[in-house]
């Protein structure tokens, strides 16, 4: 365990500082947007938060596979942290890009694929959270919690075409995410806080799979003593 | 066991006990009905708003009658603990999740067929569709709520907070199937060309066919691990 | 992994659908009266249990539980509430799986051929696994069918008179008592007629008469070859049926001879 909390606090450390030098490209060395002026500044936020929500449900359907198939408590436990982690970028996610819109195309919120896929994202792993806190037994909530991921994750691309159908028949795309062309130094600093963000992401899931297994074994310990006193 | 008796089977015992009791259909049935009455009294209707707004009404109340019926559809087999019995049987644990789908697609394409009828004359709805179509939407859609009801009904049989996770998670799961048969069904009730929404129910059956694959190998798994 | 499952599947579904007559005759030799068509009765013994153990989340539940049933004994465990009994009852069932060891029915390894192991036993236990909606001869169709045997209306009819249930049968189990679900239980186990009988408290909810009926059809269980396996808090009835006792404790569990129990009757 030593050894992986080196690891981990390494990776916190680096992740820390990747973020300020992303913070400090995107905020101050980049220059404003053309059209958009200081507000295109938050895409630094928004499309690193975005890409690793998506890495983290990816990061869980892989694990849930992996549960299903060798049945390791590491698995599953990385499938919730993977989860847990995932569901506040996505939140963040979220707002940041209703931030942007907001002054940007003058709505708050508008129903195209991309914010569509995004909230029933929110929305599954909402449920899948709330899903392993419902159901008392550990293994069975692994289990249930790791068919709702696969199933989650397979349907998240068919959402995605559906209402990207739904809208082009309504009407054209009056306006695509990726609308701006991106000025290089916009982009190096956009790749710098996704890489930042990425170790972030890999800092507190790790950091959540230890409270996790630490959990399990506080309650293992209090069940024992539970158990001895009433014997 | 034949596999395909085993669903007979399941079917018929469903079939047999809802025909007694006829607690689902009649919830399902009714609630919808409720929902419709709401919508009258919310939503400001004339005649050329109803129309356009009745496929996706339409789809609404469905989707709250698959909630309701198929939230429910697991919970016989609670009382007495009947899936104890059902998971030692010596039957293949996929030919039970087809057989309680085949059951539950008919209690709600009953309780459908029942409630649009009403449903055109609550709303004024002028109809010149053709009624095959549209059934085959109705069986399509369906079919995909079911799909995905009766698994998370499986799972919920042993959770806390069981009406409210329920429709939590297989909502969500559902858009797509919402969305193509609202589209269809406008297509349909307005007598477009069938090149308008051929798509919408060839996505309807592509993800039929999609997920009750993926719950029909995951059902053994859920049940027992 | 997935086109293993999915060959799997397209075999089982494969094999079931060229399922034919001689099948069909074995499976009712192997469930009803031919208790000669049953596997012979293996080395190990009917039911073998060789150190199983079953934590919930860490916390044991079972350890090193280790007890051999021949065919035609009966074998009944006793214990304290909480003491495992039940979930060791649910395991053999195959209706959880076990932390650790293993464990065999009739020569079939439990958990790793669950499903041929199922074939073997049949589980009474406290829910009566029948639906409410549907009267008592058609609970016994429905389990009958589903263990793939055809069903005979007199023999059904015939079970239910014996089990005190003969002016019910057109009746919903819904109005039923819960000894007359119990009963029910008894009846559909008589009609099964499995190798191994598991039964969790058998005589909770029963009558006198009730009592002695169950007591009855094990003898004749016993009789015919069958073995038992049943949990109890019932001393006096228990030991008129009983080959052997364990005890429960601690996670495991302790034999201890009919004749001492009977003597003693220092069971908790």
């Amino acid at each position: 365990m030593d050894l992986l909390q080196k690891w981990r606090n390494a990776i916190g450390m680096t992740a820390w500082g990747v973020l300020a030098a992303g913070l400090y490209l995107s905020l101050v060395w980049a220059p404003a947007d053309y059209y958009q002026g200081e507000v295109a500044r938050i895409m630094n936020l928004h499309v690193p938060l975005a890409k690793v929500s998506l890495l983290a449900y990816f990061v869980a359907f892989v694990a849930s596979l992996l549960y299903i198939w060798k049945r390791g408590a590491l698995a599953d436990n990385l499938a919730h942290a993977s989860v847990a982690t995932g569901i506040v970028f996505t939140l963040a996610a979220i707002l940041t890009g209703a931030i942007w819109g907001k002054p940007t195309w003058n709505v708050w919120w508008t129903w195209d694929a991309r914010l569509v896929s995004f909230a029933v994202l929110l929305l599954l792993m909402a449920g899948y959270l709330m899903l392993r806190s419902f159901v008392e037994e550990r293994e069975r909530a692994a289990r249930y919690a790791a068919v709702l991921a696969i199933i989650g994750f397979i349907d998240l691309p068919i959402i995605h075409l559906s209402v990207t159908w739904w809208r082009t028949l309504h009407q054209p795309a009056s306006f695509s995410a990726k609308g701006l062309s991106i000025a290089p130094d916009m982009l190096a600093a956009i790749l710098v806080m996704t890489v930042g963000m990425v170790l972030l992401y890999v800092y507190l899931t790790l950091l959540y799979c230890r409270k996790l297994a630490l959990a399990a074994q506080l309650a293992a310990k209090s069940e024992q003593r539970l158990r001895e006193a009433r014997l | 066991m034949n596999f395909f008796s085993v669903i007979g089977l399941i079917v018929w015992k469903d079939g047999l006990s809802e025909l007694r009791s006829r607690e689902n259909i009649s919830s399902m049935f009714f609630f919808a009905l409720l929902t419709i009455f709401i919508f009258n009294f919310s939503l400001p209707l004339d005649q050329r708003v109803a129309q356009t707004l009745a496929p996706g009404l339409i789809w609404i109340a469905f989707s709250f009658t698959g909630v309701i019926g198929l939230g429910r559809s697991f919970l016989a087999e609670r009382d007495n603990d009947c899936l104890e019995a059902l998971l030692n049987a010596p039957v293949p644990k996929g030919a039970l999740y087809l057989g309680k789908l085949l059951g539950n697609f008919l209690f709600m394409l009953t309780a459908e067929v029942l409630l649009f009828p009403l449903f055109i004359l609550f709303f004024n709805l002028e109809v010149n569709a053709n009624p095959g179509l549209l059934l085959l939407v109705f069986i399509l859609g369906t079919l995909g709520l079911a799909a995905l009801g009766t698994l998370f009904s499986a799972m919920m049989v042993q959770v806390r907070a069981r009406e409210v996770m329920f429709p939590i998670l297989m909502l969500p799961l559902a858009v797509p199937v919402l969305i193509a048969a609202v589209q269809a069904t406008a297509g349909i009730l307005q007598g477009s060309p069938w090149a308008q929404y051929g798509s919408w129910i060839s996505l309807l059956a592509v993800f039929d066919l999609i997920f009750i694959v993926i719950a029909f190998w995951t059902f053994e798994f859920i049940l027992e691990g | 992994m997935c086109v293993t499952r999915l060959y799997a599947s397209i075999e089982s579904i494969g094999r079931e659908i060229t399922w034919n007559s001689s099948d069909l005759k074995n499976c009712i030799e192997n469930s009803f009266p031919g208790l000669q068509a049953a596997p012979a009765p293996p080395a190990r013994g009917m039911i073998a249990v060789e150190h199983l153990s079953k934590e919930y989340q860490h916390a044991a539940v079972l350890r090193d539980v280790t007890l051999s049933v021949n065919a035609g004994e009966c074998y009944a465990l006793f214990g304290a509430n909480g003491a495992g009994k039940t979930t060791l009852l649910r395991i053999l069932a195959t209706l959880q799986r076990p932390s650790g060891g293993r464990f065999f029915l009739g020569g079939v390894d439990g958990v790793a051929q669950r499903d041929a192991a199922r074939q073997l036993f049949s589980l009474i236990a406290h829910g009566s696994h029948h639906y409410d909606e549907l009267t008592a001869l058609e609970n016994l169709y429905f389990s009958i069918r589903l263990h793939g045997a055809k069903p005979d209306e007199d023999a059904c009819q015939t079970v239910l008179e014996r089990v005190g249930l003969g002016d019910f049968t057109a009746s919903r189990v819904r109005v039923f008592s819960s000894g007359m679900k119990k009963r029910l239980a008894f009846a559909r186990a008589m009609l099964l007629r499995p190798a191994i009988l598991f039964l969790d408290e058998p005589y909770a909810a029963l009558d006198e008469s009730g009592m002695a009926l169950i007591n009855t059809f094990l003898a004749e269980h016993s009789e015919a070859g069958g073995t038992v396996l049943m949990t109890s808090h019932n001393r006096f009835m228990t030991a008129q049926v009983a080959h052997r006792v364990g005890i429960m404790e601690g996670g495991r569990v302790n034999e201890m001879g009919v004749a001492e129990m009977r003597r003693r009757h220092e069971l908790f």
